[in-house]
């Protein structure tokens, strides 16, 4: 059988996150086996007659059922969204590294912004269901603006099992009463102890926050970041994907920044 | 192994009967072109350049399908095609050696590789290299060592065949009246027009090697060169190694899932969704397009990404001279 070939997932339940992002969850159809996967893996989804896309897994491991968070960003993500529940998707994977989480056991700080949010959720809600395994956790989240943010009813959640979690946006309107600024002032804020760090967001915020971290005394190679980048095949063949000498859907998506520094 | 000789006239009744058992895939002249095709007993083009269109193209088409999904209330179901046996008449060695590339990089695609294992490869050493290549200089030609499964060279009288696996020594065993044992001569021959082949891409072609180009790649004014790129993408379309795909549907409800030849140096190639652009310029997709063929496939499989055969030089319009980088960057 082709490594091309899909299995396929059927639409149970959508939560609606913002205007163009859902939280979709799948049972899948094609084998009775749950999909083994770490946090920070994805999926490459699709619909067919549209075609194929990587999306981070968004759900943990530990829990029940799968799944994906998507924003509509183009052709296929907006296919995605327009489905029902009962609806069929397919899946492939899971591909790439995920989260070095055995390397992380220790003080853990989360943080980042943008739709990358999906995948640190995942490890959010792993570390949270072995919370006796990891020393402090800190999420630090930042959106554009409040209707930006994902996952708000889960920040409770999180609180209740010890992790300290702080929330910020850039633009704010007269219904936020939280922090307004960039994700580095609410370190400032939050003061997370070194240790290791998972990270998403668009370059610029990734370079920023890494070196603020190092001040705070967290070194490059227990920094690890998730990258985005263009993909079709999600094994390192079709190209599209490359780094410099890395294929992000094989050596990646997860990298430790002193692997990447200067290459985002 | 044991070695034949296959006289002239015996070439063609050997092909017609393989073609009665396997899809023969040969060279022939298409509109004044050498093109390779699946042939049913056109006059075989074996004297001319190596054809522009790389006979690797039959492990990795311009377009293939993966599968092809077919829907039953909302539900899918999912065909796919086997390989059928083939045999490839005629590769050159550089091609060969592109073939031993993807092996690496296609090792765990199942599309790929049972093509692969599907498929005779005959192989038929280059005594008249081209004006492009520069196989000699990067050691992938004009002869072949190993690899294939049947190697033809043209002597005097016909060929010396020599095969270099079962696969190649069972096709040959049902036409044994076409074959005599080879003899010392026909492998002197062999040596002697393999000689002449190599020394005549030496001095024609440039002097390369992959350290100077590596270095040649760090210094070369990849904005300058962007400039001259015309973005047709054809310098990767005809490379035998080059293997960027896009994944496409075709079809609704119905249809079929397409893996499509792509390039790296189209400006769309990396772009993600909301217009961002890991490689930005033409410049600097070209220089991703030498460091993935010359530092980076090393890295990942061992083998150059690059084996020689000079069809960038062949198609490019720019005017890039895709083997003279070495002279771009005055080395």
């Amino acid at each position: 059988m082709s490594g091309y070939l899909p299995l396929q997932a059927e639409v149970i339940d959508i939560d609606v996150e913002s205007s163009n992002t859902y939280l979709i969850s799948l049972r899948i159809l094609d084998s009775d086996r749950n999909l083994v996967y770490k946090p920070g893996q994805f999926l490459m989804v699709s619909v067919f007659g549209l075609g194929e896309c990587p999306i981070s897994i968004a759900s943990s491991p530990t829990r029940e059922p799968l799944q994906i968070c998507v924003r509509e960003a183009g052709r296929i993500t907006k296919g995605i969204l327009s489905c029902r529940i009962g609806d069929v998707m397919g899946i492939r994977g899971p591909f790439g590294n995920g989260f070095p989480v055995e390397k992380m056991k220790r003080n853990v700080l989360i943080t980042g912004g943008g739709s990358g949010f999906a995948t640190l959720r995942s490890l959010i809600d792993y570390i949270m269901d072995k919370r006796e395994e990891f020393g402090e956790v800190t999420v630090a989240y930042g959106a554009r603006t409040s209707q930006d943010l994902y996952f708000t009813s889960e920040y409770g959640g999180w609180q209740r099992a010890g992790i300290v979690v702080g929330v910020t946006v850039d633009v704010t309107d007269s219904s936020w009463k939280g922090n307004v600024g960039l994700v580095t002032t609410l370190l400032e804020e939050l003061n997370p102890k070194p240790g290791s760090a998972a990270l998403c967001g668009p370059p610029m915020m990734i370079n920023a926050v890494a070196a603020d971290l190092e001040v705070r005394g967290f070194q490059y190679p227990d920094i690890f970041i998730s990258l985005e980048r263009h993909m079709k095949c999600g094994v390192g063949t079709c190209e599209h994907c490359t780094l410099g000498p890395y294929h992000v859907c094989r050596e990646g998506p997860i990298f430790s920044y002193d692997k990447v520094k200067g290459m985002l | 192994m044991r070695s034949f000789h296959l006289p002239r006239d015996g070439l063609v009744p050997f092909l017609d009967g393989l073609n009665k058992k396997l899809e023969l895939i040969a060279p022939v002249m298409v509109e004044g072109e050498p093109v390779f095709v699946t042939w049913s007993g056109e006059k075989l083009a074996l004297d001319s350049e190596n054809p522009l269109a790389s006979p690797v193209e039959f492990f990795l088409p311009q377009e293939e399908v993966l599968f092809r999904y077919v829907q039953y209330s909302g539900r899918y179901t999912f065909e796919e095609e086997e390989p059928r046996p083939r045999m490839i008449f005629g590769m050159r060695p550089c091609d060969l050696k592109a073939v031993e590339v993807l092996d690496r990089i296609f090792g765990s695609d199942h599309l790929y590789v049972d093509r692969r294992k599907s498929t005779v490869i005959a192989v038929l050493n280059c005594t008249t290299p081209g004006e492009s290549c520069f196989c000699a200089q990067l050691g992938t030609g004009p002869g072949s060592e190993d690899g294939y499964d049947l190697l033809f060279t043209e002597v005097e009288d016909g060929y010396l065949v020599e095969p270099g696996s079962p696969a190649g020594t069972l096709v040959l065993r049902d036409y044994a009246d076409l074959f005599t044992e080879a003899r010392p001569h026909h492998l002197a021959e062999k040596k002697k027009r393999l000689d002449m082949a190599e020394d005549a891409v030496r001095r024609s072609g440039p002097l390369i090697s992959v350290p100077l180009i590596e270095e040649a790649i760090e210094e070369a004014p990849w904005e300058e060169i962007g400039e001259r790129c015309l973005r047709c993408g054809g310098c990767s379309f005809v490379c035998p190694v080059c293997h960027c795909f896009n994944v496409v549907d075709r079809g609704v409800p119905d249809g079929e899932r397409l893996r499509c030849r792509d390039s790296c140096i189209f400006s769309g190639f990396a772009r993600m969704a909301n217009d961002i652009n890991p490689r930005i310029s033409q410049g600097e997709r070209l220089r991703n397009w030498y460091k993935n063929k010359f530092v980076y496939l090393p890295e990942r499989t061992g083998l150059v990404g690059c084996v020689g055969c000079g069809r960038c030089s062949r198609v490019c319009l720019g005017p890039i001279d895709r083997k003279g980088l070495l002279k771009e960057v005055g080395i």
